[in-house]
């Protein structure tokens, strides 16, 4: 009986072995020879709005704002590996993220206080949809009216669009609330006298870079801070080989030979004597134009 | 499942006859609760410890450093949802599996009056899910010091809501204990399910009986939406992710209410209850 019984029981084991075998197997073969999802349906407009999402939430309207969030990070970052560029995340109007709006929008209706959502909203949506970017965020304010970062994220919505006076109007709506750090107050005059200056934008990403709680627009102000860092050095470099070109009547074949006046810069150099960008990748000589430009593997952004 | 032993409820022959009847009361939901061990009811705390981990672990890289909040949310949110399923499962077979297994005679033949009963099982599943909810909330604090790295104020804060979340569970007891005492356990947890969803739903009653052009309809909902119980009132889970505690008047009040919606349920299911003829 008691061998009967262990046969028995091996049977059984290996059945389930074997069936879980076969089910992995028959799985993966399903997902190699399953069609591309239709574009048309990925894509497809969402089913519920944030308010119809939130009277169905049956006090679960916080784990669902979660999951919208989520899926709009998953949503961006499924994009993102998709193309073979190292794009920052406020130019990525190139990609078609039509569904990225109503997914933010459903996230902030479901948890208005959720502040993520509209930083990345600030950040990511005015490259695809300015007015909704604009929409959100002023949503944000109306739901949140003493949360003085709403008009740090409004600010630069507008700043970015070159609206420098309103850009101006909300950093200094935003220096009124209680809590405000005192260099929004000092924005409103900046914004009106060096609107488009470098340094302002280097300012903007600096707070930005510091009070970001989002990885990726953290990761985004750090490499904006990067490539102005870089604008600079680009610009100190033209000057070198407008120079070498107006002394030897041409341009210089390798950054070899204008190595001596590199160095006297103090400017960072790789082995092969080619200056170094910010992020510690060499910069690349266009002979054809005579002209200085990060390369493609760099982490500094090229636009 | 053990049936409740009567000898227990009402004392041995050297216990004095008339043991109060609190006393009844509480040997009932002793048994009720130590029922509801054996039954492994406490063993959804292990999914929701695996829910948990899994979220303190995995959720930091899908969250965009959000996993605190997210952490309250899931936490509280499936607190509630466990809470609501063992107070709907659980609920509206306290009282059906004693008549079915015909022990509800012997303890009847007993002097345990049939409201000492009803409120003993109330009581002793009201413990259960008391245990639960303190288990899950120590779990949620410890899981946000973990994903923190250290003290979070959020493990303290989230408090307040737990306590609501218990007493919404509380209601949604009494509500399965009033439709079993006359109803099926299906159609019992469907009715009781179904006043979980209305209840979240209270403020569109009103608005809808506001909006009503009839006199007979705006008065219909109007009933609903006060006989009803208005279950967004305990719902703070959304705002404890944000570190907001409830004001202490409104916590209060919320509780008051709660607890006065609880004792007209039991006085109703106990008035049913007492009219059942169990020949």
């Amino acid at each position: 009986m008691n061998h009967r019984s262990s046969i028995r029981d091996g049977a059984l084991l290996l059945t389930v072995l074997l069936g879980l075998g076969s089910v992995v197997g028959l799985s993966r073969w399903l997902d190699s020879h399953r069609r591309p999802a239709d574009s048309k349906i990925e894509e497809e407009q969402l089913y519920l709005n944030g308010t119809t999402a939130k009277r169905i939430s049956l006090g679960f309207n916080g784990l669902a704002a979660d999951w919208y969030w989520m899926r709009s990070l998953q949503y961006v970052g499924r994009k993102i590996i998709d193309v073979p560029e190292n794009i920052p995340i406020d130019g990525l109007g190139q990609l078609n993220l039509k569904l990225l709006a109503p997914l933010i929008d459903t996230a902030t209706t479901l948890d208005p206080q959720f502040m993520e959502p509209y930083q990345y909203a600030a950040v990511v949506l005015p490259d695809i949809d300015l007015q909704q970017a604009i929409r959100i965020t002023r949503k944000g304010i109306a739901a949140n009216p003493s949360a003085w970062r709403l008009y740090q994220h409004l600010g630069f919505i507008y700043w970015q669009q070159k609206d420098f006076r309103a850009a101006g109007e909300a950093y200094d709506q935003g220096s009124k609330l209680a809590g405000a750090p005192a260099w929004m107050e000092a924005m409103k005059a900046r914004m009106a006298t060096e609107g488009g200056s470098r340094e302002l934008a280097r300012e903007i990403y600096q707070r930005m870079y510091e009070q970001a709680g989002d990885p990726q627009v953290k990761d985004m102000a750090r490499r904006r801070l990067l490539q102005l860092d870089s604008l600079d050095q680009i610009a100190g470099l033209r000057k070198v080989l407008l120079a070498y070109q107006s002394r030897a009547g041409r341009c210089p074949a390798s950054w070899k030979e204008i190595d001596p006046v590199l160095r006297a810069l103090r400017v960072d150099l790789d082995s092969n004597g080619a200056p170094l960008d910010p992020a510690g990748t060499a910069y690349v000589l266009v002979n054809a134009d005579c002209d200085v430009e990060v390369d493609r593997q760099s982490e500094v952004p090229r636009r | 499942m053990e049936p409740i032993q009567a000898s227990k409820i009402v004392g041995s022959r050297n216990t004095p006859a008339h043991a109060s009847a609190w006393h009844r009361i509480a040997t009932i939901a002793c048994n009720t609760f130590r029922e509801a061990v054996r039954d492994r009811v406490l063993y959804n705390l292990v999914l929701f410890v695996l829910i948990l981990t899994g979220a303190a672990v995995f959720i930091g890289e899908l969250s965009g450093g959000q996993e605190r909040k997210i952490i309250v949310d899931l936490g509280l949110s499936a607190m509630l949802l466990f809470g609501v399923f063992i107070a709907i499962f659980v609920g509206v077979g306290l009282v059906y599996k004693e008549i079915e297994r015909r022990t509800v005679y012997a303890i009847f033949s007993k002097p345990v009056g049939r409201g000492e009963f009803l409120l003993g099982k109330y009581l002793g599943l009201c413990l259960t899910l008391l245990v639960n909810v303190a288990v899950m909330g120590a779990g949620v604090s410890l899981a946000l010091i973990y994903v923190n790295r250290g003290w979070d104020p959020l493990a303290l804060t989230i408090w307040p809501a737990v306590m609501l979340i218990y007493v919404e569970l509380m209601i949604l007891t009494g509500v399965a204990l009033l439709f079993s005492s006359f109803s099926s356990p299906a159609l019992s947890a469907l009715l009781t399910f179904f006043v979980f969803i209305i209840g979240h739903f209270s403020a569109d009653l009103k608005g809808l009986a506001n909006s009503l052009g009839g006199r007979a309809a705006r008065w219909l909902f109007a009933a609903l939406y006060y006989s009803l119980p208005n279950l967004a009132n305990l719902s703070f889970i959304t705002p404890a992710a944000h570190g907001e505690v409830p004001a202490a008047q409104h916590v209060a009040i919320a509780i008051l209410y709660s607890l006065v919606y609880i004792v007209v349920i039991l006085a109703a299911a106990t008035m049913i209850f007492s009219r059942r003829n169990f020949k």
